[in-house]
């Protein structure tokens, strides 16, 4: 029995130590040597480059453009997915099923997509949903313009919220309803519990949710690229990728000194919520799993449903109208509707073109393969966290958590400049680069959802198991696993979609061999056909949702994201 | 015990396997080339892989990848195609570790030949027909113009008046009866549209760029420019006329290149080899035959259809709907490539002062 137990704790250590050297080869080595070329340029310490980057009055712009937007996107984005995630999840909403999925689709196709529709509704001149209001109204300015801060804050909410309303439902859902209960026995009403109980217990979940959406937002180069440039609003992001496209290594050295900037606010980020909640997560949710009670909603069952459906209408029907349009448009400048003016070539460009269709198959691959690997590690992770008191278990957890809280394209700049053959290993050019940089980049959010499975699952089936004589490989497979499923696929999901359309670090990480589908949809988009790249980003919605549908299907309803 | 050993061995297979799914899905494969050392005549002898860097559009490729399959039915040819910085990136990081994934550049404009001469990364073939292009080449072989972008002004007649659009580039930048409602590409990030400043700031010198500013003209790429034209949110653009004229062709745009009256930039890009030392599949002799092919009439056929302009003189054909290539040369703003190298960060800096922020 001694022998036995010794042998487990072999096992673990063995999946720990390979996770943990992943982490440090893939993601601290890559990051530190960044900071050491930032300050290291020429072989000796200097601030040279600092000095240079940090004294150009535009950079100091971009500083501010970024922290700005990004602030505000955080802010609006968890205003918003609050509310909702707990009317889908918590309350008799009419639909709330369906409107559950549908607040997802923003998360389902790249920001830069939905960028591309909100300028053509919202521009100065002749965006569509200026020029109704106008008519209708007889006014005669303008009522919008998507060029400016408050544009772009709008463009960025609505594309980020998902990441809290994704965590903020799994929170709401798996949360201990016994203190509820105690305060509607002792007479609160249900406004008053959701105030005094609900919120305050949500705290830390809406804290994490909202520095996800926070990164997400501050290192956003797709959206800022496209609508930020006409208002002369530069971020970090393009201001970065300004410097990478000098195409000169002082360049990339620049280019790396500015990264450092966003580098340093993720990190302090997040330990200030590790500070700040680390202790608070673990008392109040981590029950075993009741269903929680659902708030009837009474008089405002209609209202709100009303309410819900008009947001949804403003920020997925709406755009998501625009892209589907365009795709059919022959002719931007007139009605899709005008004589002549509906085709479906660009359809036909999207399942004819062979370098489209080899890029679906790479991006399918990589994001197969991020998303797989991805979860092997978080259930592993997840398990040691809630499972074991193994000293040390938090390392990982911590670096899997700023590893997503790094910008992507610092983590694509770092993997550049360590994996290409400097260090004897050369993943430049292959497909493993890829995945590697979308592993580090979407882990966090699988392993939130795996973690959620455990706190719903308690130990009692596996300790029986482990009565009964069986290993720890063995009560993986056949108890904790299958118990797992639903949240183990709905975090593979979670992983594979940003995965499968990335940009920022794929743009550039991509090479001949390994170019991806959102780089490709990317580059139709900025060189050469808007109505191809919206139809393009019409078939990724579909695959994704098909992909998801199948899922559901398979796992009897069990699976959501 | 014996279960748990024979779980580990099943654990480490999966592992495994999973490991060399990944990495064959990984390899570059880009080693396995064949000696294109094949005799005799015609191109089927022609033989193994080649790669190609450009920026010359996506869409332009497929057309010329099934051409070239045609020609060359033994030879395997790839593009790689990215915007000028990216691959200039690219090939920087590349160099730096030793060797580059390609054997062919044909990108950015002719400092970019010449630069990369000095660092001794080209290998030089005298093309025999060099008297007959259009274009200033290398006398040693070292790099070839290929393909000429040509920076005009564009307009939609559907949407404004030609009286009510800028025709030449002074009147872009300066008339402020278009002020806020004109685009142009971003010369920092796009090297065609990065000459033409230079050509520019030595024609009307650096108040030009001070105009630009107070135009408030948008930086953008050109694709969002065509689409802003078409819907009329702008009024002209400073654009590559092959954006335009593919535009014309594919999809019976009204969109309409306006030849600015100060004369429009022709920016010839160059084709080089690689030298052996660093190209990827060692593959000289196929290089070079394709260089040759590329500036022929068969290959610069090709280049047409894809709505730039040609190099040779000794050519009728031009692009749809565009002006003869001879034509076209009678009225240009002249581009000092030298400065263009020389200067460079003077430039970009002193077009984000004045015309970014």
């Amino acid at each position: 029995m001694d022998k036995r137990s010794g042998f487990h704790f072999d096992v673990k250590w063995v999946f720990i130590l390979l996770i943990l050297a992943f982490l440090l080869v893939f993601l601290v080595f890559p990051l530190l040597y960044l900071l050491f070329r930032a300050f290291f340029a020429d072989g000796s310490f200097s601030l040279d480059a600092v000095k240079r980057i940090y004294s150009y009055s535009l950079n100091w712009d971009c500083l501010r453009n970024t922290l700005i937007t990004a602030s505000l996107s955080m802010v609006f984005g968890v205003l918003i997915a609050f509310p909702l995630a707990w009317l889908v999840t918590r309350t008799n909403l009419y639909g709330r099923g369906f409107f559950r999925t549908l607040f997802l689709l923003t998360y389902m196709v790249p920001p830069y997509v939905g960028a591309m529709a909100w300028m053509r509704l919202l521009n100065p001149k002749v965006g569509t949903v200026n020029v109704v209001l106008k008519n209708l109204f007889g006014l005669s300015e303008a009522p919008f313009n998507i060029y400016t801060v408050g544009g772009m804050v709008w463009v960025l909410t609505t594309f980020y919220y998902p990441f809290a309303f994704i965590l903020l439902c799994r929170a709401l859902e798996r949360m201990d309803p016994s203190l509820e209960e105690a305060a509607r026995i002792s007479g609160a009403s249900p406004v008053k519990t959701l105030f005094t109980v609900t919120l305050p217990m949500m705290l830390p979940s809406i804290g994490s949710s909202a520095i996800m959406v926070f990164v997400a937002a501050a290192s956003c180069y797709g959206i800022p690229s496209i609508i930020g440039a006409p208002g002369k609003l530069y971020t970090i992001t393009t201001r970065i990728s300004e410097y990478v496209a000098t195409g000169t290594s002082q360049g990339l050295a620049d280019a790396t000194v500015l990264s450092v900037f966003l580098m340093v606010l993720s990190l302090v980020l997040l330990l200030l919520s590790n500070l700040l909640m680390g202790k608070k997560n673990r008392i109040t949710i981590s029950g075993k799993s009741m269903r929680p009670n659902i708030v009837d909603l009474r008089k405002w069952r209609i209202p709100l449903t009303i309410l819900t459906s008009i947001f949804a209408i403003v920020i997925i029907v709406i755009p998501f109208l625009s892209v589907i349009a365009t795709s059919f448009t022959q002719n931007m400048g007139k009605s899709v509707f005008a004589e002549g003016n509906l085709t479906v070539r660009f359809w036909q460009n999207v399942f004819t073109r062979s370098t489209i269709l080899k890029s679906a198959l790479n991006s399918l691959i990589t994001a197969t393969l991020a998303a797989t690997l991805g979860m092997i590690i978080c259930i592993i992770m997840a398990y040691l966290l809630k499972r074991t008191n193994m000293r040390g278990r938090k390392i990982p957890d911590f670096l899997i958590s700023f590893g997503s809280g790094t910008p992507s394209v610092v983590i694509a700049l770092a993997l550049i400049m360590t994996m290409s053959g400097r260090f004897g290993l050369n993943l430049y050019n292959t497909m493993a680069i890829l995945v590697i940089a979308y592993m580090i980049k979407y882990m966090m959010m699988g392993m939130q959802s795996t973690i959620s499975g455990f706190s719903q699952i308690g130990p009692v089936l596996e300790e029986a198991a482990a009565v009964s004589g069986a290993g720890w490989l063995r009560r993986m497979k056949d108890v904790v696993i299958p118990m797992l499923l639903p949240s183990i696929v709905a975090g593979w999901f979670i992983i594979f979609i940003p995965s499968f359309y990335e940009l920022t670090m794929s743009n550039l990480l991509y090479s001949e061999k390994t170019m991806t589908l959102g780089v490709e949809l990317f580059r139709y988009q900025m060189n050469s056909s808007q109505q191809t790249a919206a139809a393009l980003a019409c078939c990724i919605l579909l695959l994704v949702l098909i992909l998801n549908l199948v899922m559901r299907k398979l796992t009897k309803g069990k699976v959501s994201i | 015990m014996h279960m748990i050993k024979r779980m580990k061995k099943c654990l480490s297979g999966v592992l495994a396997m999973a490991l060399t799914l990944g990495m064959a899905a990984c390899g570059s494969g880009s080693d396995k080339a064949e000696d294109g050392s094949g005799s005799g005549s015609g191109n089927e002898a022609v033989t193994g892989s080649i790669v190609i860097y450009t920026s010359m559009y996506n869409d332009i490729i497929e057309d010329i990848k099934s051409e070239l399959k045609k020609e060359f039915p033994n030879l395997d040819v790839e593009f790689f195609q990215g915007g000028t910085g990216t691959i200039q990136s690219k090939v920087a990081a590349e160099k730096d570790a030793g060797k580059l994934g390609c054997d062919i550049l044909m990108v950015a404009e002719q400092s970019y030949g010449e630069e990369l001469k000095e660092q001794g990364m080209l290998h030089p073939h005298i093309f025999p027909d060099a008297d007959k292009l259009a274009f200033e080449y290398d006398k040693e072989g070292y790099w070839y113009p290929v393909r000429s972008l040509n920076m005009v002004l564009a307009y939609n007649p559907e949407k404004y008046k030609e009286d009510e659009v800028p025709h030449s580039m002074k009147d872009f930048a300066e008339n402020e009866k278009y002020k806020g409602d004109l685009s142009m590409s971003d010369p920092l990030t796009s090297g065609s549209s990065y000459c033409t400043m230079v050509g520019l700031l030595d024609k009307y010198g650096d108040g030009y760029f001070k105009s630009l500013g107070h135009q408030n003209v948008t930086i953008e790429s050109g694709a969002n420019a065509v689409a802003k034209l078409e819907t009329g949110e702008i009024r002209a653009a400073m654009i590559l006329e092959e954006s335009i004229l593919k535009k014309r062709e594919e999809e019976s745009s009204p969109l309409t290149v306006i030849y600015p009256e100060d004369g429009s930039v022709p920016v010839p890009s160059p084709i080089m080899i690689v030298d052996e030392k660093y190209s990827a599949n060692k593959n000289i002799q196929a290089a070079e035959v394709l260089q040759e092919y590329f500036l022929s009439p068969a290959g610069q056929k090709l280049i047409i259809k894809g709505w730039m302009y040609g190099v040779r003189t000794d050519m009728e054909e031009h692009p749809y709907d565009s002006k003869s290539l001879s034509e076209m040369l009678k009225n240009t703003i002249p581009v000092d490539y030298e400065k263009c190298l020389k200067q460079r960060d003077e430039i970009r800096a002193l077009f984000q002062k004045e015309v970014s922020k």
